[in-house]
């Protein structure tokens, strides 16, 4: 170490103080490198620099933490740090029973988190082979919808707040604080629900959730359409985001990618569509694409898919049977021994779960597969070339959730 | 420059306006020659005269330093609305009951800085006005953990907008923020950068831990990844609980703050500062 070397303490653990040159602690993690790709990004060539975006940025959507390697005001490489919001949620799962998996699941997509609820439940439902009664799975659909939404919604707003722009965030807001508040009547949590159980959903609608759903419904496309005002015109908004971060299909597919970014590249892929669950089958509905594969179209996508849940939720209303919202099932809830592959269309994506029983009450394995850590792959190809301030407007549009991406 | 003990001379008010500069300049005189005395000030260098950087080859047009004897003076404010009860009030050592309060009729009120009334000397602590005007423009630090910074934005935004209290702009940077919300599970490895924001941040600060998990762990409490609870690596002055807490209950929490800085106006200097990770975490 040399004499300008200062004592500082470590990033990744608080009890380790560690020598290292004060002018580049930031970025360069204090331990050797560990493999030849490590050893390549942190060594500089000349008029190279390395910066920290994170682990606290507003940019980075929770705490994720990427080492910038500039030249100017190009970005030459990155290298993103991830386990900041690791908190062992698929080992906590593992020692509680079946049931707990569901409260623990909530807050990994804490944004849309009736989705990542649903991967325990529907698991063990595939494990038990167990019939769930219609309604509860038109129940679902319901709140899938409304939080796909509201998820949306999040997204136009959190796109604009990363370019710069305050005002569309608080549109956003409105809706989302709307539907929110519509799931809080009927779940009794704005964000968190634990609205799910295995066999069915915890209660049947009530009147509070319907008369705000009645309300909602009412201008739902219309708010829709002015919200989109706000940016659709907007010359700013939209010179920084067309054409920027431009996807292909065969990257798109190399990277296990689903969801918007994939869709805004052209392909069709919707598990909805493709493996269906659930009574999708029963809704008509299109699945939306764009083909140019830039932010831009990744917004755009967004909006599309809005008002084709609004569609969906529309058709559940009308076809909703009656009947009971559970099935009978013990309390005690013991599959047989086997695995299960299960997958939804979140927000996000693909959404997956790959459960192994073992015969007890607990789930011997419960592993998530979560679409934004696939999706957020792509900031490594995109960002590259681009400027540090276009890296936000990249990595907003891929709407990547912390949550889910460290579990 | 000399000036006067304010507390114990109030201004000559009967000087004639004719006064000759050379009566003036004796006086000058004779209180140099009085400080002078004094052992200090017979040690101390002469003042030095510091020439304005602009204005370099005319010295008469020169910024005088100010001596740390003058920076100690009290703020004197020109009285124009009212006399004194009693001519000896300030030299007399007398309670300020008897003076310019009663006056004015307000006996009730005592001489501090809820005193708005006009006063010839306000005898307060910064510290007591500065809380006041803190308490009141909150800058809470954009720093989001997990799930608890959703509703932290929701309480920031339009349906909720804190903004009516007067806790508004959320700072992105930590050099900038008064308030820590630290809004969301805090892992181990979070651990080090969030005491590395707290201790960015600029003296007068506050914490506060917003969910479950920030105040004990929560429901990840048994987990080998979490901190259990944020008040083991730093001070926490207000908790939210709940998991998370609506907006309206982090709110509620702010105006707890709110209350709390004001309970402790003054006693700022009294808080621990420097670092706070304490030894042996």
């Amino acid at each position: 170490m040399t004499a300008d070397a200062t004592r500082i303490r470590s990033l990744d653990d608080p009890t380790l103080f560690v020598d290292t040159p004060a002018t580049i602690y930031d970025a360069v993690p204090p331990y050797p490198p560990r493999s030849e790709r490590e050893a390549e990004f942190y060594h500089l060539r000349d008029g190279e620099l390395l910066i920290n975006l994170g682990p606290q940025h507003p940019s980075t959507h929770g705490v994720l933490r990427v080492v910038l390697k500039i030249d100017g005001e190009r970005v030459v490489d990155l290298d993103p740090v991830l386990g900041y919001l690791h908190r062992g949620v698929e080992k906590i799962c593992e020692n509680g029973d079946w049931h707990h998996a569901i409260s623990n699941c909530d807050p990994l997509e804490y944004v849309a988190s009736m989705f990542s609820e649903a991967m325990p439940v529907l698991a063990c439902e595939k494990l038990l082979d167990l019939e769930v009664p219609r309604r509860a799975e038109y129940i679902r659909v319901l709140a899938w919808e409304l939080n796909r939404i509201a998820s949306h919604a999040l997204f136009v707003g959190w796109l604009a707040l990363d370019l710069g722009g305050l005002t569309p965030i608080l549109y956003s807001f409105i809706e989302r604080d709307e539907i929110v508040e519509m799931l809080a009547a009927l779940t009794g949590q704005r964000l968190l629900f634990n609205y799910l159980r295995i066999g069915g959903v915890n209660g049947d609608l009530n009147h509070e959730f319907m008369s705000r759903l009645g309300d909602w419904m009412s201008h739902a496309a219309e708010q829709l359409d002015n919200n989109q005002k706000l940016l659709n015109e907007n010359e700013i908004f939209v010179r920084r985001t067309k054409g920027l971060g431009t996807l292909d299909r065969e990257t798109a597919l190399r990277l296990c990618m689903t969801g918007p970014p994939l869709r805004a590249t052209g392909i069709p892929y919707d598990v909805r569509r493709a493996h269906p669950y659930s009574v999708y089958p029963e809704l008509e509905f299109r699945i939306p694409t764009r083909e140019e594969g830039d932010s831009y179209a990744r917004y755009q996508l967004h909006l599309d898919e809005a008002r084709e849940s609004i569609h969906i939720i529309d058709q559940v209303l009308h076809q909703m049977p009656d009947g009971p919202v559970m099935a009978q099932i013990p309390r005690l809830i013991r599959p047989r021994p086997g695995r299960a592959w299960i997958a939804i269309e979140s927000p996000r994506g693909q959404y997956g779960c790959f459960a192994i029983s073992d015969g007890s009450d607990q789930p011997f394995r419960l592993r998530i597969r979560d679409p934004s850590y696939f999706n957020l792959q792509a900031v490594g190809v995109l960002t590259p070339g681009n400027l540090i301030a276009d890296t936000m407007a990249i990595m907003a549009s891929l709407d990547p959730i912390m949550g889910g991406i460290d579990k | 420059m000399a000036m006067r003990d304010a507390r114990r001379e109030p201004p000559d008010r009967d000087r004639q306006p004719g006064a000759t500069d050379s009566q003036h300049g004796q006086q000058v005189e004779a209180e140099r020659d009085r400080n002078a005395t004094l052992p200090a000030e017979r040690d101390r260098a002469p003042e030095r005269i510091q020439m304005a950087s602009d204005q370099p080859s005319h010295p008469e047009g020169a910024l005088q330093a100010a001596s740390p004897s003058d920076v100690a003076e009290p703020i004197v404010v020109e009285n124009t609305l009212w006399t004194a009860a009693s001519p000896n009030a300030y030299g007399g050592n007398q309670p300020a009951s008897i003076t310019h309060l009663r006056e004015l009729d307000v006996e009730d009120k005592s001489d501090n800085a809820r005193w708005s009334g006009a006063l010839e000397i306000i005898p307060t602590k910064a510290d007591y006005v500065l809380d006041l005007i803190r308490a009141n423009s909150l800058w809470p630090l954009l720093s989001g953990l997990a799930c608890c910074a959703i509703e932290m934005m929701s309480a920031a935004t339009s349906r909720n907008d804190m903004d009516r209290f007067g806790m508004f702009p959320f700072r992105a940077s930590p050099r900038q923020a008064d308030v820590l919300i630290v809004a969301g599970t805090l892992t181990t490895k979070m651990a080090g950068p969030l005491v590395r924001l707290w201790e960015q941040m600029p003296e007068p600060k506050w914490c506060v831990a917003m969910g479950d998990c920030t105040c004990s762990g929560g429901r990840y409490k048994r987990s080998y990844a979490v901190v259990e609870g944020i008040d083991r690596i730093m001070p926490v002055d207000v908790y939210v609980p709940g998991c998370p807490p609506r907006p309206e209950g982090l709110i509620y929490g702010m105006l707890k703050l709110q209350q709390l800085i004001i309970e402790r106006r003054g006693h700022w200097p009294d808080r621990q500062v420097g670092p706070s990770v304490p030894a042996g975490v």
